[in-house]
């Protein structure tokens, strides 16, 4: 494996996989990641990951040439043990009332709206890492029956909790905010919380599944808010 | 020491008026901007010529028409773009340090030379501070942006026999120029030969749309870029859509993006990027890290 190391400002540095996104190549990520912060952590100020590259802001940022001996020495086989068995399970509801787009989606895709729950609901997603928004994570995982180019023009105000679809992943909105997704469900749960430490309750290589649930559980959990429960 | 608290009440701005210090560092993981002062050589130099520390908050304001008062004496330096500034209805030398007495009023009115005016107070806003930061951010302090009524808390100094008038001059014409140093990008190299010399040699007009996330450029660069997983940004990064448009990130740009990131604005010419406005130009000039 040939990690390249690209410096990208004097502060900046990125290192790139240049292979399909997957579980695996997260696993290599988050290895690298951890090595780097105990190994380099006196020079490092934060470190990105994205769905195939690891950034670094440096305070005092290496050569590439060290940078390339150092990445040819960390032992990515070790990625194999280090995966995250923790499932969340979010409970979303996939009623009209609260999913702008959901009759338009399973018309489009020749489906019902219950076939088109189901599939959403049965997969187990992988959360890659976090970005857009404050607390958004991004998921990999989506049967590809779903994926559905993002709207051309994006709408104004997608509410808080919406769980949506684009291109070729889906995600909830942590925070009300303009967007180009298409809106199938409304999660009752927060998924950011600026006031607390940490704000958010998942992290990246962990889990989450999408658990379907009535109106009436929505404004249930809506009135009573809770984290989400761990399979 | 016992430190009387003063009161800072807005009472009137146009949009985009913010508290900022230097941000949140090390919080991206969870997909919370960097934030703080889009130009941080202005702020810096309140800060300084304050005595207070470089991360001391200060107001980031963004549009002419600011006008507030202070409830106990204290000394503020003002910074960035030039602007018509009265105390009490007086114009004043914006230059060096102003020392506002309890009831005083301060108008900003319109803008000489660039975008952003800084407005430092001894000791620095003692606004709320969420996440290691007073940086203003929608979802993660109450406030976004400063409205007419926002009272913004600092420590009162009391009015000193010989107020010392600094004569430093604040200097402008470093963010006058039109040449931006920038950094090939990871995605650079996707570029066609062609693409890559109309981007070095075009002169670019900044759009309307210019905020603290993002100033898009007027002028399109056509391009036939892959569709790309969505990979960290930071400020400077310099992306373009498959729509030919080009966005400059800026403090408050997410943390990661889908678009192709081209270019990568070295530090000092994202601060020279934070003064200009709307119809201003351009150009890129190429360096290695």
């Amino acid at each position: 494996m040939n990690l390249v190391y690209q410096k990208l400002s004097p502060q900046i540095g990125e290192i790139a996989w240049n292979e399909p996104i997957s579980d695996g190549l997260l696993q290599q990520q988050l290895l690298v990641q951890k090595e780097l912060l105990s190994e380099l952590k006196t020079d490092i100020m934060e470190t990105r990951i994205g769905f195939t590259r690891l950034s670094i802001i440096w305070k005092k940022q290496p050569t590439v040439a060290f940078m390339e001996n150092w990445l040819r020495a960390v032992d990515l086989s070790k990625s194999k043990i280090t995966r995250s068995d923790i499932v969340w399970q979010v409970p979303v509801c996939y009623d009209q009332v609260l999913a702008k787009d959901l009759i338009e989606l399973a018309s489009a895709k020749n489906i019902s709206i219950d076939q088109l729950i189901e599939l959403h609901s049965s997969i187990t997603y992988r959360i890659h890492f976090f970005g857009f928004l404050p607390g958004f994570m991004y998921l990999n995982g989506l049967p590809e029956k779903l994926h559905t180019p993002r709207k051309v023009i994006p709408v104004r105000s997608i509410p808080a909790g919406s769980v949506a679809i684009g291109n070729f992943q889906t995600g909830i909105y942590p925070a009300e905010s303009p967007g180009g997704w298409h809106v199938i469900g409304r999660s009752p749960i927060s998924f950011f919380d600026g006031s607390a430490f940490p704000p958010v309750w998942a992290k990246p290589g962990e889990s989450l599944e999408f658990l379907p649930i009535s109106v009436r559980e929505y404004e249930s959990l809506c009135r009573f808010p809770r984290k989400p429960s761990r399979k | 020491m016992n430190l009387k608290s003063g009161l800072m009440k807005i009472l009137k701005t146009g949009p985009c008026t913010s508290v900022q210090d230097l941000g949140r560092s090390n919080l991206s993981h969870w997909g919370i901007p960097i934030s703080g002062v889009a130009d941080q050589k202005s702020a810096g130099w309140v800060n300084h010529l304050l005595q207070n520390r470089k991360e001391s908050a200060v107001l980031e304001i963004s549009q002419p028409g600011l006008s507030l008062s202070f409830s106990d004496p204290t000394i503020i330096c003002i910074a960035g773009a030039s602007a018509l500034v009265k105390l009490n209805g007086k114009e004043t030398h914006p230059s060096g340090l102003i020392y506002p007495e309890s009831g005083d009023v301060l108008d900003i009115g319109p803008f000489y030379t660039g975008a952003r005016v800084y407005l430092g107070i001894k000791g620095g806003f003692q606004s709320e501070e969420r996440l290691s930061s007073k940086s203003w951010y929608q979802g993660i302090t109450s406030l976004e942006y400063a409205k007419k009524g926002t009272e913004l808390p600092y420590f009162a100094v009391p009015s000193p026999f010989f107020p010392f008038y600094a004569k430093a001059k604040w200097n402008t014409s470093w963010f006058e120029k039109t040449e931006l140093e920038v950094f090939p990008g990871p995605d650079w190299d996707l570029l066609s030969k062609q693409e890559k010399n109309l981007i070095l040699t075009h002169r670019f007009t900044v759009s309307s749309l210019a905020n603290r996330m993002a100033v898009q450029l007027q002028d399109l660069v056509p391009n036939s870029l892959p569709e790309l997983p969505t990979n960290p940004v930071y400020p400077g990064t310099i992306q373009l859509t498959s729509g030919g448009k080009l966005l400059l990130l800026m403090k408050d740009a997410q943390v990661t993006g889908g678009y192709p990131r081209i270019l990568q604005i070295e530090e000092e010419s994202q601060w020279i990027l934070a003064q200009k406005k709307p119809g201003d130009q351009l150009e890129f000039s190429l360096k290695r890290p």
